[in-house]
């Protein structure tokens, strides 16, 4: 049989079939269509500015190898004017976190940008390991999903960065999307598929692998010979998320532009006005100064209940209204450092004359 | 709660198994029986089940029934048409029917406890809501040889209810241009063609071919399903058909309300496969709807079809158990085995298997969408599914993926193609002849989807090769869209000189002579 032509150039000989668009390419063309649109999902949505400072969020997983990768290529080919750095945040989860750490070492060295490293166990006082002892295996996503969040934003704010980007991609989003819908999260899912998202006081957050499939970035991580911890967390398959996920690969497998499809379905609805009205409005947490749509916010709430021994028993709002119950929160438990984005403060430049 | 201690050691050391209900093991309404069945914890008698799902069916169904809400809380309710009930054979339809009779049809109004009509025989409770009934049932045997006809098997379920009329459909009526002119009025639509690949594939630009005479109804829906592309187009294809087949039916049949008997479970499963096929913009359609086919300019708009679920807050499970105590007749409808599952089979495996761990599953998919709307506004009817249509679809496709160099939007990138893949580029100007007819901007997201978008495993049934051309479904064609350019009227076209022998050919005596 034949070899077949790169459908794209129609010169080189094709040697991978592209898992988004089933098309036979070959290597060169693909790195070029992967990064082109990478490109375009950054200057359509107008992501960036020349002169932005820009962290991102690095685990020495494929996915933030490949991104941080790709910054530095389109940063220097398309002229962005970016300021790069490597934002990694240790969980403390032995076996598994401290080799991916080394790889996030390894690319900073290799891609030659400033790296900042910020543990639980520094900014909470816990690690992930001391959690699921307390907690464990159930609803421990939830206690490192909050964490990090606020994690990634205190080492956004301590490197004085404009913005985050983070290595989520295609299936990711569609798996956040089924995922919301079969657990209700109607607040998540008016937001999942948002590119950029900002919160009053905290830094701009980025996903620039937004329509990228999985494979695709595994491909590009193999053709480049980048280098990545490929271990799965160790807690992940207890996950609420795995059953979204496993189902999610069936449907790609069944269809593969399925993954795609999803997230076109949570881009096309948005929730109902009335509905909206009625969530809870976003005020700032007493305790730590973020975001938060309670007194407390979540990763107060968390700790809390960590440091009183009912960890498992904060996860909801009525589970939070049942301690309040016991009693107030003692005077000597840990507590989160107030919180402090960077102040936009408008400088006045001096008069000409 | 006791923890786990160890079962070697001591004797009682295993966790006791969760209560499946709440407090106690009588009926929770009314509190007299013992309990029969437990229904999301609750404990209910039999003689107090059925009021209580017949009462879920009617606070479904009743608020939609009158044309306008008005000011009273129990209006009375009357209905500005007839009635039509989908029905497929299965468990919801089945029940469906069932409830409809009693509750709307029967000639016995509900009797209280001492054997009266309750609120009186002149109470408005019992006065007729619609005049008619129709019960649709659409037969798909036509599309897979070898498949039984169930036809006569429903007829015989529908007769049990003297009241209905009986509207047999076939599957190949889409293709029937005398059914669309019976529900239409419209005379000669054209039949809408499209181009095929080598593969007997649907094209990716959706070509409009030149007309193709010949096929029978049956031969046309077997050639138009072999030309999809995997086994959820072919699963979408057939639902779209059976519901756009009853909407017209229903429609033309002067109906005012149609009602489907899709439980809580299947509306959740078809929820979730409609998002994981790119149908979001339509979740609300896939609840409930209003519906008129579009009109044609000038004319009246068309009465509004309102398309319900009323058994939507009713599990599969209160289904079953509602049709074991009434002795309601279920045929089944006939499921498709195949090596290769659609997304909508892989949905369905996957809800009723998540449930078990996580009971609330198909209540929270069907609450979280009942939350949701479009973002934008419509911009028109997708032709072949015809529901609310989203604009842009094609330009949000182009910007997420790049399929060819030959883009516009790639000019500026072009320079940074690596230099080995350079020497075939065609960077000339596109040639003056005028594109192709394509159906492209006529169909939502979902639909040009499942025209288009393949799987590695394929699903061709019959030799590639045979068929350069399928057809599509008579209303794609129809006049009353004239409008929009897709079929003459609107955007003028030349007509290639091909297009204009085929037309004439008939009548011809001597091609020869001609080109002397």
């Amino acid at each position: 049989m034949a070899p077949t032509s790169c459908s794209l150039c129609r010169d080189a000989k094709a040697i991978l079939k592209r898992p988004k668009t089933g098309q036979q390419i070959c290597k060169d063309c693909f790195f070029f269509v992967f990064e082109t649109e990478v490109h375009h999902t950054i200057t359509e949505s107008e992501l960036f500015k020349p002169g932005d400072r820009v962290a991102i969020g690095a685990s020495g997983g494929k996915d933030s190898t490949v991104l941080a990768y790709v910054m530095k290529t389109l940063n220097e080919r398309y002229n962005y004017g970016l300021d790069l750095f490597l934002l990694s945040i240790d969980e403390g989860i032995t076996g598994y976190r401290d080799d991916s750490l080394e790889t996030v070492k390894r690319n900073q060295q290799q891609y030659d940008m400033p790296l900042k490293i910020l543990s639980y166990d520094e900014l909470y006082g816990w690690t992930m390991d001391a959690i699921v002892e307390q907690i464990g295996k159930k609803n421990n996503c939830t206690f490192c999903g909050v964490f990090r969040r606020q994690a990634l934003d205190r080492g956004a704010a301590s490197l004085n960065v404009d913005h985050i980007v983070t290595g989520h991609n295609a299936d990711d989003i569609a798996e956040t999307v089924l995922m919301n819908i079969m657990r209700g999260d109607i607040a998540r899912l008016g937001r999942c598929t948002l590119i950029c998202t900002q919160g009053e006081d905290t830094i701009k957050r980025s996903k620039p692998f937004k329509y990228a499939y999985e494979k695709e970035i595994v491909m590009y991580a193999y053709f480049k010979k980048l280098d990545y911890f490929s271990t799965e967390c160790i807690y992940s398959p207890d996950a609420y998320r795995g059953h979204a996920r496993t189902f999610l690969k069936d449907l790609e497998a069944a269809r593969p532009s399925a993954i795609i499809d999803i997230i076109h379905s949570g881009e096309a609805f948005e929730v109902k006005e009335e509905i909206k009205a009625a969530q809870k409005a976003q005020q700032t947490c007493k305790r730590c100064g973020y975001m938060s749509s309670n007194d407390l916010c979540k990763a107060c709430t968390l700790l809390e209940g960590l440091e009183r021994g009912m960890a498992s028993s904060v996860i909801t709002d009525r589970a939070r209204k049942k301690m309040d119950a016991i009693g107030p929160a003692p005077d000597n438990i840990r507590t989160i450092p107030l919180f402090r984005s960077t102040p936009t403060i408008a400088v006045e430049l001096p008069s000409q004359s | 709660m006791s923890s786990c201690g160890n079962p070697a050691v001591e004797e009682q050391a295993l966790m006791p198994r969760r209560s499946k209900f709440g407090k106690s093991k009588d009926c929770v309404r009314c509190r007299l029986k013992p309990g029969n069945i437990v229904i999301r914890h609750a404990v209910y008698c039999k003689e107090c089940f059925t009021p209580i799902v017949e009462l879920k069916f009617r606070k479904a169904l009743e608020p939609s029934v009158n044309a306008r809400a008005g000011t009273s809380k129990r209006p009375k309710l009357k209905a500005s048409g007839n009635l039509c009930l989908g029905f497929s054979g299965g468990l919801g339809s089945s029940i469906l029917l069932d409830m409809v009779h009693n509750t709307y049809f029967s000639n016995q109004p509900p009797l209280d406890d001492s054997g009266k009509p309750r609120g009186g025989i002149n109470h408005p409770r019992n006065a007729s809501v619609w005049p008619s009934c129709i019960v649709c049932y659409v037969e798909v045997c036509g599309a897979f040889p070898g498949m039984q006809d169930k036809t006569e098997d429903i007829r015989t379920i529908v007769e049990q209810y003297p009241s209905f009329d009986f509207v047999p459909l076939r599957i190949e009526d889409a293709f029937d241009e005398s059914w669309w002119t019976k529900v239409s009025g419209s005379n000669s639509t054209p039949q809408v063609w499209l181009e095929l690949s080598k593969e007997g594939l649907i094209t990716d630009g959706l070509h409009v071919a030149s007309k193709v005479t010949g096929l029978t109804p049956v031969e046309a829906i077997r050639l138009y399903l072999s030309s999809l592309p995997t086994q959820t187009a072919i699963s979408s294809a057939l639902q779209n058909l059976t519901r756009v087949l009853i909407l017209h039916t229903a429609h033309s049949g002067g109906s005012s309300h149609l009602l489907f008997g899709s439980s809580l479970t299947s509306l959740s499963i078809s929820l979730l496969s409609a998002i994981s096929q790119g149908g979001g913009y339509a979740i609300r359609e896939e609840l409930q709807e209003e519906w008129a086919p579009v009109a044609t300019s000038g004319s009246k708009p068309s009465n509004v079809l309102r398309v319900i679920r009323p058994l939507r807050d009713v599990t599969a499970k209160e289904c079953a158990v509602y049709a074991w105590w009434n002795n309601v007749s279920v045929i089944g409808r006939d499921k498709q085995r195949r090596a290769i599952l659609g997304i909508a089979a892989l949905t369905k495996n996957f809800v009723v298997g998540l449930e078990k761990d996580y009971p609330s599953t198909v209540s929270t998919i069907a609450r979280t969408c009942e939350k949701l709307e479009p973002k934008d506004a419509p911009s028109g009817q997708c032709r072949l599914c015809k529901r609310p249509m989203q604009s842009a679809i094609q330009e949000w496709k182009g910007r997420i993926s790049i399929r060819s160099y030959s883009d516009d939007k790639l000019a500026a990138d072009l320079a940074h193609i690596p230099l080995p893949c350079r020497s075939n580029l065609d960077t000339s100007t596109p040639s003056q002849v005028p594109p192709l007819l394509a159906l492209t901007d006529f169909l939502c997201y979902s639909c040009h989807t499942t025209l288009t978008s393949r799987s590695s495993r394929g699903v061709k049934q019959t030799a590639p090769g045979i068929s350069s051309v399928t057809p599509l479904p008579i209303w794609v064609g129809d006049r009353g869209l004239h409008g929009d350019g897709l079929m003459g009227g609107g955007a003028r076209r030349k007509i290639p000189e091909q297009e204009m022998l085929d037309t004439v050919a008939n009548f011809l005596i001597d091609k020869q002579d001609d080109e002397e």
